[in-house]
């Protein structure tokens, strides 16, 4: 409901705009536009998975909350599937959006290198908008980091260490 | 104004040092997803009292600073235990509004093209023409203040009590410090912000 007002707004504005009056054009870039109108990979997946990372960021108080969940594949480490749920801006959304596709069929090393100026370039934000990007990218190393401490842990309750926890690196 | 503050901030002083000993790191990765799951989506942080033990153990500083869960997930703490909202405020304000008048006094000086300081609803605005443009802000609720920078991306700044300056965790980097820097390779004038 807020999403279709949010699109009535976001074309009211486009509307109404005096011709005669010269607006700079200050409106969300193309690509954030059409990941708000068109988010990828909205959802949740079950966090007590043990497959399932989830990193949560943010603060309701911030303006800003990102969810972001992956599915790795235990034996190769690669991240199958990811979601998300965010509550914020349209920055913020298309940030979390754009981080869902962008790690999918990644390693979870690789995922780690994934920085929050790519995104915000790859979405052109404003100054302003540059901490969702940083929001999105902290979310993808939470999930990462839940779900190797997932593991660390079932192997730990399993008395054999399969293999080191792998410390990743910022 | 001040005296006010003193004997608060002595006893959280008295307060935090006791706690400091057996050292907490300051970001409880763990606990956040816990926290939230319990109350749904998007439970905000527990409206944990100041009072209580372990909010107040999450000290300034953690003696052995984890600086692998820093930078690994900046979860959700109770930042109001950390300081008084009116106090942030005043020292926010006050580092905000003596930025405002040296970048002021600074762009009489020099000859940046497009150079512009703008200051509306307590966010900095410094134009620098076509080498980019530095927004700082207040984020109360982190008791934060917020940096957008074309040369080091976004940065979130928090009040160093011992240091009196404010210190990006993830980097260690001192707002004051950061802005002379990049400010001055920018514009190609050394300015000083301190």
């Amino acid at each position: 409901m807020l999403r279709a007002a949010g699109r009535r707004f976001l074309r009211l504005g486009s509307e109404h705009r005096a011709p005669t009056v010269a607006v700079a054009a200050r409106g969300y870039h193309e690509r954030v536009v059409d990941h708000y109108d068109n988010p990828r990979n909205v959802g949740s997946f079950d966090k007590n998975d043990p497959s399932v990372g989830t990193g949560l960021v943010g603060a309701p108080a911030c303006g800003d909350v990102m969810k972001l969940q992956i599915k790795v594949d235990d034996a190769t480490g690669k991240i199958v599937d990811a979601c998300f749920k965010t509550f914020g801006c349209g920055s913020a959304i298309a940030s979390s959006s754009v981080a869902t596709e962008w790690v999918k069929g990644k390693h979870m090393e690789e995922v780690l290198s994934i920085k929050n100026t790519e995104i915000a370039k790859h979405l052109s934000l404003p100054p302003v908008k540059l901490h969702c990007s940083m929001l999105a990218e902290d979310a993808i190393k939470a999930a990462v980091k839940d779900y190797e401490a997932k593991k660390a842990k079932l192997a730990a309750g399993n008395a054999e260490t399969t293999q080191t926890v792998k410390v990743a690196t910022a | 104004m001040a005296s006010r503050f003193a004997p608060r901030l002595l006893l959280q002083r008295l307060w935090t040092l006791r706690r400091a000993r057996p050292t907490s790191s300051i970001l409880v990765a763990s606990e956040s997803p816990a926290d939230v799951g319990g109350g749904g989506l998007f439970s905000p942080p527990g409206p944990s009292s100041a009072l209580d033990p372990r909010c107040v153990s999450r000290v300034f500083f953690s003696a052995r600073p984890s600086a692998l869960d820093e930078r690994q997930n900046p979860a959700a703490i109770d930042y109001r235990s950390l300081m008084s909202e009116e106090e942030f405020h005043n020292l926010a304000d006050e580092t905000i509004h003596d930025l405002l008048e040296k970048f002021e006094e600074y762009g009489d000086a020099i000859q940046v093209d497009g150079y512009e300081v703008d200051y509306g609803n307590h966010v900095l605005t410094l134009k620098l023409g076509s080498l980019g443009t530095y927004v700082l802000n207040k984020q109360t609720p982190n008791r934060q203040i917020w940096l957008s920078s074309p040369v080091s991306g976004p940065s979130r700044f928090d009040w160093d009590v011992t240091a009196k300056t404010w210190v990006y965790r993830r980097t260690k980097a001192a707002l004051l410090q950061l802005l002379e820097g990049e400010v001055g390779q920018l514009c190609g004038e050394p300015i000083s912000l301190r």
